[in-house]
């Protein structure tokens, strides 16, 4: 029966176009922008990586944070409390679904900037990098249902999403390097998930195929306790008592 | 007995929108609960589906698994964006752990009346068709019992009509039925047993043509306007 769910997932995903947008096309559009403007192999290299996780983080955050947000403005979920589906299936689910997607598109946008800008990568460095967009994805979509648990309606998810989202990718290594910046800036930098995931995917190329330990058990804590956060904040509800209250005066 | 409340109370900060009120529900009737805006029908409803849990007082339930055998349109007509109305019905009949066709989903929707928008986003649906999707839903999992939350509200007399029948079909197939209603013709015509509620309480209960003979008055709408007026003089 879970597969109806997962399927039915997969398709609303798939129909929300302006996330795919943002996910997919814009990512590719500026990859090779970028790409042509550098035109030196080390630097396209951090281009590809940087641009895949932008992508990741934008698909994982932004994308499920809103489709949560419109399903539960919906009463989608009031619904489903009456139904015998469990709360923790459900959240499972959407996640695996939405990561499923995610994996398939950020995979799609790095190797169309490996093989376009002629770079050269071994198929251990495909697997691993293919693993690592899984945890990222995984630990993106995890804190974007977080963050759709803590807003309250669109705008204040965008305003969430970009006080966590900018200084995740400015305070990263993503597109430049941290080494003449100010040193809170790197501490402050790996303090974020995304900072791990980047050095996890330009170091799988640098390091030939080695993977820090470090970065990947940040990477799985941010996971663990995201799902956890998210199904102990998780709301059925858009109203509060207080907007019932104010409905029943009216 | 289906569901035997006790002594029900729910607060909303200082105001109280439900005041121990007992309610049964039993087999094989046809439910109406009625009240003016605001009196706490809604919040009574889903304190008995268990969408809220009341302040004090017990609700006593026939079945421990009674979530898998209510079938519930809420006044709200929440389906998933993105998915079509056919698309919805499967996902929730998916919610009861059954695996439904699409020809069976289509027979579902064409009895519900809306199998020509079976294609169409559920989001994008008339408030009529909205409205009979979301009772073909509460329908899908062929409940016991069915709650149906101003199922007819704001529709155009022809739908009206369908979803009457449609109620005495399902009450002539031995299912029990709760629904709330505004439209007092319509609760004298369709109800077995009526619960009138003002100001959280329940100030009536009865077969409507009983209650009228009771009260001396001539119709259902003439007993809804006398309790209730008295009601809120005694609140003024």
């Amino acid at each position: 029966m879970h597969s109806v769910l997962f399927r039915a997932m997969l398709v609303t995903s798939l129909r929300d176009k302006i996330t795919l947008f943002y996910s997919l096309l814009l990512p590719v559009v500026l990859m090779f922008g970028l790409g042509m403007y550098f035109n030196e192999p080390a630097q396209q290299l951090r281009i590809v990586c940087g641009i895949t996780a932008v992508s990741t983080l934008f698909w994982g955050m932004q994308g499920i944070a809103f489709q949560i947000h419109w399903q539960r403005s919906k009463g989608v979920y009031k619904l489903l409390m009456l139904t015998p589906m469990p709360l923790i299936t459900f959240i499972i689910v959407m996640i695996m679904a939405r990561t499923v997607i995610g994996v398939a598109i950020n995979s799609v946008i790095w190797l169309v900037g490996m093989i376009s800008f002629r770079l050269e990568f071994t198929v251990l460095v495909a697997v691993l990098t293919f693993l690592i967009i899984i945890l990222g994805t995984l630990c993106f979509t995890g804190i974007g249902f977080v963050l759709a648990n803590m807003a309250r309606n669109e705008a204040h998810i965008n305003m969430l999403s970009n006080l966590q989202q900018m200084p995740m990718i400015f305070m990263s290594s993503a597109f430049y390097s941290l080494s003449g910046a100010p040193q809170w800036v790197s501490v402050v930098g790996k303090a974020f998930p995304f900072e791990h995931y980047v050095q996890l995917l330009t170091n799988v190329h640098l390091t030939k195929s080695t993977v820090s330990m470090i970065t990947l058990i940040v990477l799985i804590l941010y996971i663990a306790i995201s799902v956890f956060v998210s199904s102990v904040t998780f709301r059925w509800d858009t109203n509060s008592n207080q907007a019932l209250l104010k409905s029943q005066r009216a | 007995m289906y569901i035997e409340a006790k002594k029900l109370m729910k607060q909303y900060g200082s105001r109280t929108i439900v005041k121990d009120v007992d309610v049964t529900i039993e087999p094989e009737e046809i439910l109406a609960i009625i009240g003016p805006n605001g009196s706490g029908k809604s919040t009574m409803l889903d304190m008995l589906i268990g969408l809220r849990k009341p302040d004090s007082g017990t609700i006593q339930y026939w079945d421990q698994s009674f979530k898998g055998k209510i079938g519930v349109q809420l006044q709200s007509v929440p389906f998933f964006p993105g998915l079509s109305a056919l698309e919805n019905l499967i996902l929730f009949a998916s919610f009861y752990k059954k695996k439904l066709s699409k020809k069976e989903a289509f027979h579902c929707l064409t009895i519900c009346g809306i199998a020509e928008v079976a294609g169409t986003e559920a989001g994008k649906l008339s408030g009529g068709q909205q409205k009979r999707l979301a009772i073909a839903v509460a329908l899908i999992h062929d409940p016991e019992l069915i709650f149906l939350d101003e199922p007819t509200a704001a529709l155009d007399p022809r739908i009206r009509l369908d979803i009457h029948q449609l109620i005495l079909d399902l009450h002539k197939q031995q299912k029990t039925i709760v629904f709330t209603s505004h439209d007092m013709d319509e609760v004298f015509q369709l109800a077995t047993r009526v619960l009138l509620i003002a100001e959280g309480k329940l100030i009536a209960e009865g077969q409507p043509k009983q209650l009228c003979e009771e009260y001396g008055v001539a119709s259902l709408t003439e007993l809804y306007i006398m309790l209730t007026n008295k009601e809120e003089s005694l609140h003024a």
